[in-house]
């Protein structure tokens, strides 16, 4: 038996599937050579990008870049490998008093990750994206040679890997800031809104949340169109707790994941399926407006308390749709999408809106621009190329764009917004697949 | 706590699985031949754990130097040192490949865990937790050099838990099947007989704390192994195995 290190593989969404090589080292001298060694590599956090981003002919996994290297726990700054995940950040930092700046809507992603795609969350409006928390990282560029990479050391690189899909290089690791938090527990409101026109009112009047996203239901059409609950949140105070949270408020209790156990066959997710868990999600909750005090991990990852729950798209696999529409032109096109899909009867079982701040014009980058973006999941079928094709269409026509982490089919005109990233070594089949369509 | 062989990641799997668990150590003795993992191991288990730890090389390969060990002291020892080497296609042939696959399994190995035995004997307390392996159950055509040297470290440490028994020191042969690690990176594994480290280091915990003598740390492997090992001679010597 001689290793090949050929493997199948898959990232979030199933979809694509690859056979190529993958490799992981601990060992910056053995990166080194791998990187030496090989044409277009391309790195891979946990591969939770949804599509073909971190694929390519040779992928170097971060599994094994996985050690804490330093905490300084008075300034709040971590530094680790660019393996490590989130929920291992927030295993140590929650206990101790620190939450990350910013968290996408899962923990399970690695360090690398975050910063390969300038990840946001719920608080772009307030805070940004990921990056404007990074002091530095350590990355390998084609050369094989490592450049510590900073606003003031080799800024041009820090910039271009920022949202630059692992396209610049590979992170080794990074060093970024954390924030104070009080409790382990999030205020959080939620409140119904019967359309379109409610939500967007509602996300104007939360401005001064931190955190906010509205979940839709987008099997409704006409004055129900928009149908959603928003959900607005703030890190809760200490002396803000109800008594039964105040004993312990920087530890939470370890809870049962449950797991699927394998994929679902495909007709387990139909549109009526959807319509009806949509349906109870809506009027689960019976009062307009509800105001509560949870721990972080249900507000801020309610997904990820399924282990694996992609299975249930069964093995064809699905796709996230994230776009991005700028604010002046926002609502339009929103009720266009909606309509689009409410249409096409290829319901999402998740639609999330959530309104982007201004951007950080240095971290050009970025996927984020001053707007709205609602991302939806779709199961791959034969319909679908078609829709995502629509859907394309109002972006382009409203001048927004597609995050690219989350994408695998669209076209690439709405794709092709990074710079500075050509180089012949870091190569993924998703920028192989744009460039050749443009 | 004492770890021989350092930068394998079923043995840093097991460290942390001890942290995690809320076992106390003053030091963790971090023996290894590989400064750079191990080095960075000991300042990520100091950031999750604030654990303390102390590197120390250990090269099996080189001449000992007993005088580094003197100092430690602990009640268990994690032994993870190992060398896979090539097998029998490539390597049956190969002296210096033979011969550094009995060494670093067996030979070389045998004075430095008698060096611990002797002190843990003398506090009459303490538990050596040795990996082997089920390579050393039965000697199959593709890499027996290897599992010829595991049979031997097998051997020693059944004879060494039988000396050891009264005079209170614990001794754990564990026997991995399959495992998902840097060593077997990019080889066709079964999944089923598959275990990653940290799944592995749940199963030596576990074998750990209910004092087994035996464990795999698969279960799966023990009903795979039993009918290997009686499979009967004149049958199994025409397998391709
Ligand atoms: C349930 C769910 C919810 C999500 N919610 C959000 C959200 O709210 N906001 C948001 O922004 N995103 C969200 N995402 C997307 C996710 O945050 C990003 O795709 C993230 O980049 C995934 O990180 P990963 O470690 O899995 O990296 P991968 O998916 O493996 O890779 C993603 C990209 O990063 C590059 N990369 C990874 N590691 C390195 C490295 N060490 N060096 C260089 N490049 C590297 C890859 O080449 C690839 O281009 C969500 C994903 C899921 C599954």
């Amino acid at each position: 038996m001689k290793p090949n290190f050929i493997q199948k593989v898959t990232n979030w969404g199933n979809f694509p599937v690859v056979e190529k090589e993958m490799k992981s080292e601990d060992s910056v001298s053995k990166i080194k050579q791998f990187v030496k060694d090989h044409n277009e590599v391309i790195a891979r956090g946990n591969g939770r990008c949804y599509g073909d981003a971190s694929l390519g002919e040779h992928i170097f996994s971060t599994k094994r870049l996985n050690k804490f290297i330093s905490f300084d726990r008075l300034n709040g700054v971590i530094e680790c490998e660019a393996g490590v995940l989130l929920s291992e950040v927030l295993d140590i930092s929650v206990p101790q008093g620190y939450f990350l700046y910013v968290t996408p809507g899962t923990k399970y992603i690695s360090v690398g990750g975050a910063i390969a795609s300038d990840v946001h969350g719920k608080n772009h409006h307030a805070e940004g994206c990921f990056s404007e928390y990074v002091i530095e990282f350590k990355l390998i560029d084609e050369n094989s040679e490592v450049l510590i990479c900073s606003r003031e050391e080799n800024a041009d690189k820090f910039w271009a890997t920022i949202g630059g899909m692992g396209l610049t290089g590979i992170i080794l690791s990074a060093k970024f800031k954390l924030k104070n938090i009080e409790s382990a527990y999030i205020k959080q409101e939620s409140i119904k809104a019967e359309n379109l026109d409610e939500v967007f009112r509602l996300f104007d009047e939360s401005e001064d949340w931190t955190y906010n996203v509205a979940w839709i239901d987008c099997f409704q059409k006409g004055k129900n169109l928009g149908r959603s609950i928003l959900m607005r949140g703030e890190h809760a105070l200490k002396a803000e707790l109800p008594v039964n949270l105040q004993k312990k408020t920087l530890k939470l209790k370890e809870k049962p994941k449950p797991k699927i156990p394998f994929y679902f066959p495909g007709f387990v997710l139909n549109s009526l399926s959807i319509k009806i868990f949509n349906f109870l999600y809506y009027n689960k909750q019976t009062k307009k407006q509800l105001n509560n005090f949870i721990d972080y991990e249900t507000f801020f990852y309610p997904l990820d308390v399924i282990n694996d729950w992609n299975k249930i798209y069964g093995k064809s696999g699905f796709i996230q749709y994230q776009m991005v529409i700028p604010k002046e032109n926002g609502k339009e096109g929103m009720r266009q999408i909606l309509d689009t899909i409410a249409k096409s009867g290829n319901g999402s079982f998740l639609a999330v809106l959530k309104l982007f701040g201004k951007n950080n014009p240095q971290a050009y980058n970025s996927f984020p621009v001053e707007g709205y973006t609602l991302a939806l999941d779709f199961k791959v079928n034969k319909g679908l190329r078609k829709l995502v094709d629509q859907l394309d269409t109002i972006v382009e026509n409203f001048g927004g764009r597609i995050y690219l982490t989350k994408d695998s089919m669209s076209r690439s005109s709405l794709t092709n917004y990074l710079q500075n990233v050509d180089s012949s070594k870091f190569v993924s089949l998703q920028h192989k697949r744009i460039i050749n369509n443009g | 706590m004492i770890i021989l062989g350092s930068n394998s990641e079923v043995a840093q799997a097991f460290v942390e699985e001890c942290l995690a668990k809320g076992e106390k150590f003053q030091t963790i003795y971090l023996l290894s031949s590989n400064p750079e993992t191990t080095e960075k191991f000991a300042g990520h288990i100091q950031v999750k754990f604030f654990q303390h730890s102390e590197i120390i090389p250990l090269d099996l390969m080189n001449d000992i130097d007993y005088k580094t060990l003197e100092n430690i002291n602990s009640d268990v020892l994690f032994c993870a040192t190992g060398y896979l080497g090539l097998g029998t296609e490539e390597g049956l042939y190969d002296d210096e490949n033979t011969e550094r696959i009995i060494d670093v399994n067996y030979a070389k190995l045998v004075p430095v865990l008698n060096f611990f035995a002797k002190r843990m004997e003398s506090k009459r307390s303490g538990t050596m937790i040795v990996l082997s392996s089920v390579a050393g159950e039965r000697g199959r055509q593709s890499n027996f050099i290897y599992g010829s040297a595991k049979a031997a470290l097998t051997a020693y440490l059944s004879g060494l838990r039988n000396y050891l028994f009264d005079k209170k020191v614990h001794v754990l042969t564990v026997k991995p099947g399959f495992m998902d690690t840097k060593m077997t990176e990019g080889l066709p594994l079964n999944p089923a007989l598959t275990a990653g480290p940290k799944k592995a280091a749940e199963g030596i915990y576990k074998a750990f704390k209910n004092k087994k003598d035996v464990a795999y740390v698969l279960p799966i492997w023990a009903i795979v192994m039993f009918i290997i090992r009686n499979i009967p001679e004149f049958i199994f010597k025409k397998l391709k195995l």
